[in-house]
């Protein structure tokens, strides 16, 4: 039993120092930048869910004497070719663009993490998860959702899946090399000297040490996940009219150009602010989240 | 290095080998009959019998597999079910259109990402510093379909000075061809020149720190050398490998590119292909980008080789 301590303090010793939440926090706060994307972020957020009591119209509310017009008191974003406010369909489309995002980033997560770690830890499954890796990987992103829109059917979920496994390589390639640096660190080795079972090793010295980088990554892949929402939507691949989505409102205002620009400008305004507040984010928690950084 | 090289080689292979069996199997997973969009409105079972018999859809799975990779090896890929013309003809045709494109835009992305990238690590904490970062930043907020339609409302539309659609190829007239494709490779390109920027400032700034450098400028050589000669050459693997990862994305983006300036290129046909459920077009189309991706990353690891040696030395690509 004394042995056992032992191992286990100096196992502490050695960890390398992961960053706490609230150390993370202040840091962030030290980022005027950090600190805009997050506030950008969580409004963003809030807007999406409470879609429905902030949105001054319904976003299928048609008025054909209203057609075309550009922004006004009443209608802030202008309305399309139906009448449809715009404001209004940009709230319930961003809603379809977060959900997207949180979603697919969750599905990358959750089929990723767990192969990178057997690829890293154990390594006689290296060569064939890589090989699967470099298998996905050699289909580039639109060409793999063009492939899935067509067996699955243009849908919402395939939009998802699609960005989300487009994603799942480079999540395996960053946990397996997180997995194959911890590995050979001595608090490791101390804990599969302590017969910590694999199970063990990887759940309470792996994956924690490996989770700010993927924190990183996955706000690395939130907002190209919005971007690819808005993509797959543009090319008829994603969410189908009359739903609205950034995409698909970007999509239906481009044969309106000459008359009704507002119509392609300001939702694509909307898609950069919101992408641009996630990076923003991303970057801060990256400096945050790195211990070589000096404290600012 | 031979054995390296080997490796890298073997990998390859066994990534094709897969990826055709990812794509013949992807293809028969499409709902519809293909048989039966081949022969339209007048489908009697005899002559849908024909037509399977003819494009070789009533043999078993695993040896029309067989014969696929067969056939696709001696570069033929079949004829389209649309338009009847083999696959490799019309791929052949496109491809060009795409390539220009592509190489163009990184080109752009390349030039505009290393000096911004050098800039803002070599004068750090710089309105320099703080402008490439801001453009970096924007670069990647940005959906690059949303900075096309952007740019057509202000240069084709609102100002028209440069053609909103078409192409033109370089070999036929240089300058219409740089007219009609500036405004796609710059949209094409932003994302990357971004990406570029933000790698090539990091590995600079890390270079910068680095024992060798201070080597560097003990032994009494200029900024200019250390920068140019020690850390940006350096940095440029990791530029290298950016290109490398990037080409994907330069591939999607070019689908989207294509679609809003109507280019006659690789991307259209992929979507067009979708639409239509042209299958033996879809076939090539995913075949031909996948073993250019392949073979591409290829080489970016054995340049990489080259440039690096511990790559070589340690046998550890990254």
């Amino acid at each position: 039993m004394t042995t056992f301590e032992l191992v286990t303090l100096d196992e502490t010793a050695a960890r390398p120092q992961a960053l706490g939440g609230r150390r993370v926090l202040r840091r962030l706060r030290r980022n005027p930048l950090a600190l805009a994307g997050l506030i950008v972020v969580v409004v963003a957020v809030i807007l999406a869910i409470f879609a429905n009591q902030i949105a001054p119209f319904a976003p299928d509310h048609t008025n054909f004497s209203a057609a075309l017009t550009p922004p006004s008191a009443k209608h802030w974003f202008g309305t399309d070719e139906l009448g449809r406010d715009q404001l209004s369909r940009v709230l319930f489309g961003l809603r379809v663009s977060l959900s997207v995002a949180a979603l697919s980033v969750a599905l990358s997560l959750v089929v990723g993490v767990p192969l990178g770690l057997a690829a890293g830890f154990y390594g006689f499954l290296d060569p064939l998860v890589s090989r699967v890796a470099d298998t996905l990987l050699a289909f580039p992103f639109l060409i793999l959702a063009v492939g899935l829109a067509a067996i699955l059917g243009p849908s919402l979920g395939t939009a998802t899946i699609a960005i989300g496994v487009g994603n799942v390589p480079a999540i395996i390639r960053i946990t397996r090399s997180e997995a194959l640096r911890l590995r050979g660190l001595d608090f490791v080795a101390a804990a599969v000297a302590d017969g910590a079972s694999d199970f063990v090793v990887l759940r309470r010295h792996i994956l924690p040490n490996a989770v700010n980088t993927l924190i990183v990554q996955a706000t690395v892949a939130a907002p190209a996940a919005i971007i690819g929402e808005a993509v797959l939507s543009f090319l008829g691949l994603g969410i189908r009219p009359p739903n609205p989505s950034l995409g698909v409102m970007l999509a239906s205002a481009q044969p309106l150009f000459r008359d009704g620009p507002w119509l392609a400008v300001l939702p694509g305004i909307c898609i950069v602010i919101v992408t641009l507040g996630l990076n923003l984010l991303g970057d801060g928690l990256r400096d945050a989240l790195d211990p070589r950084e000096s404290p600012r | 290095m031979g054995r390296y090289v080997l490796r890298r080689l073997l990998e390859s292979a066994v990534t094709f080998v897969l990826v055709t069996i990812v794509v013949f199997v992807g293809v028969r997973a499409l709902p519809g009959d293909p048989a039966r969009a081949l022969a339209g409105e007048e489908s009697d079972p005899a002559s849908l019998a024909q037509i399977r018999k003819s494009f070789g859809l009533d043999e078993p799975i695993p040896l029309q597999y067989v014969h696929y990779v067969g056939n696709a090896l001696h570069g033929d890929l079949g004829r389209s079910s649309r338009t009847g013309l083999p696959v490799a003809t019309t791929i052949r045709q496109a491809l060009p259109v795409t390539l220009q494109l592509a190489i163009f835009a990184v080109v752009i992305a390349a030039l505009i990402g290393l000096i911004a990238g050098v800039v803002a690590a070599v004068r750090r904490r710089s309105a320099a510093e703080w402008a490439a970062n801001s453009v970096a930043l924007l670069g990647l907020s940005v959906p690059s379909f949303w900075f096309g339609l952007m740019a057509v409302l202000v240069f084709a539309i609102a100002y028209p000075i440069l053609p909103a659609s078409g192409f033109v190829s370089v070999f036929s007239d240089p300058w219409q061809s740089f007219r009609h494709l500036l405004m796609p490779a710059v949209v094409l390109g932003s994302a990357l020149a971004a990406v570029i920027m933000r790698q090539t400032r990091s590995a600079m700034i890390e270079a910068m720190s680095t024992d060798y450098i201070r080597t560097a400028r003990a032994k009494g050589l200029g900024g200019r050398q250390v920068i140019f000669g020690h850390a940006l050459r350096n940095s440029l693997i990791v530029v290298t490998t950016i290109v490398g990862l990037q080409l994907g994305a330069l591939i999607s983006g070019a689908v989207v590119t294509e679609q809003i300036f109507v280019l006659p290129g690789f991307g259209k046909l992929t979507i067009d292909a979708v639409f239509t459920r042209d299958y033996p077009m879809i076939q090539g189309v995913v075949l031909v980008t996948a073993t250019a991706y392949i073979g591409i990353n290829l080489l970016v690891d054995l340049l990489y080789s080259v440039i690096d040696p511990r790559v070589r030395v340690g046998g550890a690509a990254l």
